[in-house]
């Protein structure tokens, strides 16, 4: 019998591994389609583990489903076909490329739509646009990022995942980054599950948030729920 | 003077060729080819056996060079390198050794002696003291219409651009949706095709022998070891240096040297820039 569940990605049981080291104990949870979800937690606590392993680029067991389908063991480019976008920790960018050239390797799986999605990533980020040419490499981190969310929705995914967006960045340059994830999630139907260590971000932005530390899911809830938990307030507010 | 300097851009055009394939794989699989000599004497011996022992037409003698090339590029990646991937020097351990099994197995067949190759075109083009077989000319042309093809495909096509992405951040390629093994195959079939090509050229430049391989791929090792890169336009660079070398060192010291100074540039170069004068490794 079919689940009566409207979660577009669901994990249950997720074990990770770096070699022998087992680094995700057991994580479950579920991102419901439309929605923000959030994981917050302390470096090391494995939020990019998490995540590489939802994109099958780390030894992982337990089950994941994308909408509806196990995607656990599969190769990393069918589950991107399937249609997950992935702007990682540190961008992955192509360094020696223009900025257009970086997105256009983004629309891989989907070349007839190079040019649509390019013009939606520079309707989002009008920066990128002027700079079309400029090498990633020589760029500041602020356009990095843009480039990387930019890559990453160019095969207008249905599920955008992205770790630490905020990471390193003006608190300016955060709030430009909030608003076009907004945009991706109302204008363009994009569920969106991303990390943070920038708790307040996460909190203003997520529907809901999931607590994570040393591999391990302590806390979740919905934003509101968390926002006036005692627990997290003395763990990341110190107040 | 103006012969030389003919002479030596001729000269570096074909090493530019030479080079291209083995910068190309080192780039995008971070792997040194160590039997990319034999895609060049492959190139050589097949278009003899298509051209000088059956009486194919010419043309025909390039495209079973080049079939052979790709054939070859394919069947070292597939079966020797895929299973090797993540331990570069394992790679160049093998790839040594099957470059000198294949040197038995030419020895085998065509006997240990050297061949001479009919030029691709005969003549001499003579002005004014100027001197170049037309051969080597037309050998500098193809080469660089080879090279004008490969950047232009790198640059503006999308499997050129997932080529490059695999090499410059191989991660950030494989969450775009392209398969890193999908394009090294493509590496290095393109490999093998522009190897066995030069090696015809190369050929008639010098002679069919079976121990051919060794000189290209010391260029071609140069080129990665001096430029520091993988990059197209730095090979191009980097090989007219050496060609032009090797042309003056043959005209104004002693022909028997020439190959020297390119080995004794390696080693300066390891030892000052070990980087490779460039620094970028990307394609």
């Amino acid at each position: 019998m079919k689940r009566q569940s409207m979660a577009l990605l669901e994990i249950e049981n997720l074990e990770a591994f770096y070699g022998r080291a087992r680094s995700l104990h057991g994580i479950g949870l579920e991102v419901e389609a439309g929605s923000i979800v959030g994981i917050i937690g302390p470096n090391g606590a494995g939020k990019s583990t998490l995540l590489d392993s939802i994109l099958g680029l780390t030894k992982a067991k337990g089950d994941i489903r994308f909408d509806g389908t196990s995607i656990v063991g599969l190769p990393s480019t069918k589950i991107v076909r399937m249609g997950i976008g992935y702007a990682p920790e540190r961008g992955h960018l192509f360094p020696f490329m223009g900025v257009r050239d970086n997105l256009l390797v983004g629309a891989h799986t989907v070349p007839k739509d190079a040019e649509k999605n390019l013009a939606t990533v520079y309707g989002l980020f009008p920066a990128l646009k002027s700079r079309e040419r400029q090498e990633t490499g020589t760029q500041s981190g602020g356009e990095r990022q843009m480039v990387s969310l930019g890559r990453a929705l160019m095969s207008r995914p249905r599920l955008l995942i992205v770790d630490e967006p905020t990471i390193g960045l003006a608190p300016k340059i955060c709030g430009d980054i909030a608003s076009a994830l907004r945009r991706m999630n109302q204008e363009l139907g994009m569920t969106i599950l991303l990390t943070e260590q920038n708790v307040n971000f996460a909190m203003h932005l997520a529907n809901d948030i999931h607590v994570l530390e040393t591999g391990e899911i302590r806390l979740s809830g919905s934003a509101g729920e968390l926002r006036d938990d005692p627990q997290l307030r003395e763990a990341y507010f110190g107040n | 003077m103006i012969n030389v300097l003919i002479q030596g851009l001729a000269l570096s055009g074909l090493y530019a060729l030479l080079a291209v394939g083995f910068t190309m794989i080192f780039s995008v699989g971070r792997v040194l080819n160590l039997a990319y000599g034999v895609y060049i004497m492959l190139g050589g011996y097949m278009y003899y056996t298509a051209v000088q022992v059956l009486g194919l037409p010419k043309i025909g003698g390039f495209a079973f060079a080049i079939a052979s090339g790709i054939a070859f590029g394919v069947l070292t990646y597939t079966i020797l390198v895929r299973r090797l991937e993540d331990n570069p020097v394992a790679v160049e351990i093998a790839t040594l050794i099957l470059a000198v099994v294949m040197q038995s197995l030419i020895i085998l067949i065509y006997r240990p002696v050297s061949k001479s190759m009919w030029p691709v075109v005969q003549g001499v083009f003579r002005y004014e003291g100027v001197f170049v077989t037309y051969n080597l000319l037309v050998a500098m042309v193809v080469s660089w219409v080879a090279l004008a093809g490969l950047l232009l495909f790198v640059r503006y096509t999308r499997y050129g651009r997932a080529i490059q992405a695999v090499s410059m951040d191989r991660k950030g390629a494989v969450i775009s949706g392209i398969d890193p093994r999908q394009m090294n195959l493509a590496t290095w079939a393109i490999s093998g095709a522009l190897g066995a090509l030069a090696g015809v050229f190369f050929a008639t430049y010098t002679q069919l022998n079976p121990s051919m391989w060794v000189g290209p791929l010391i260029v071609a090792v140069a080129v990665v070891v001096v430029g520091g890169i993988g990059s197209i336009i730095g090979s191009l660079i980097v090989a007219h240096i050496i060609g032009f070398m090797e042309t003056f060192t043959t005209a104004l010291i002693a022909a028997e040297l020439r190959g020297v100074f390119t080995m004794i540039l390696i080693i300066v170069v390891l030892v000052v820039a070990p980087k490779g004068l460039f620094g970028r490794s990307e394609l």
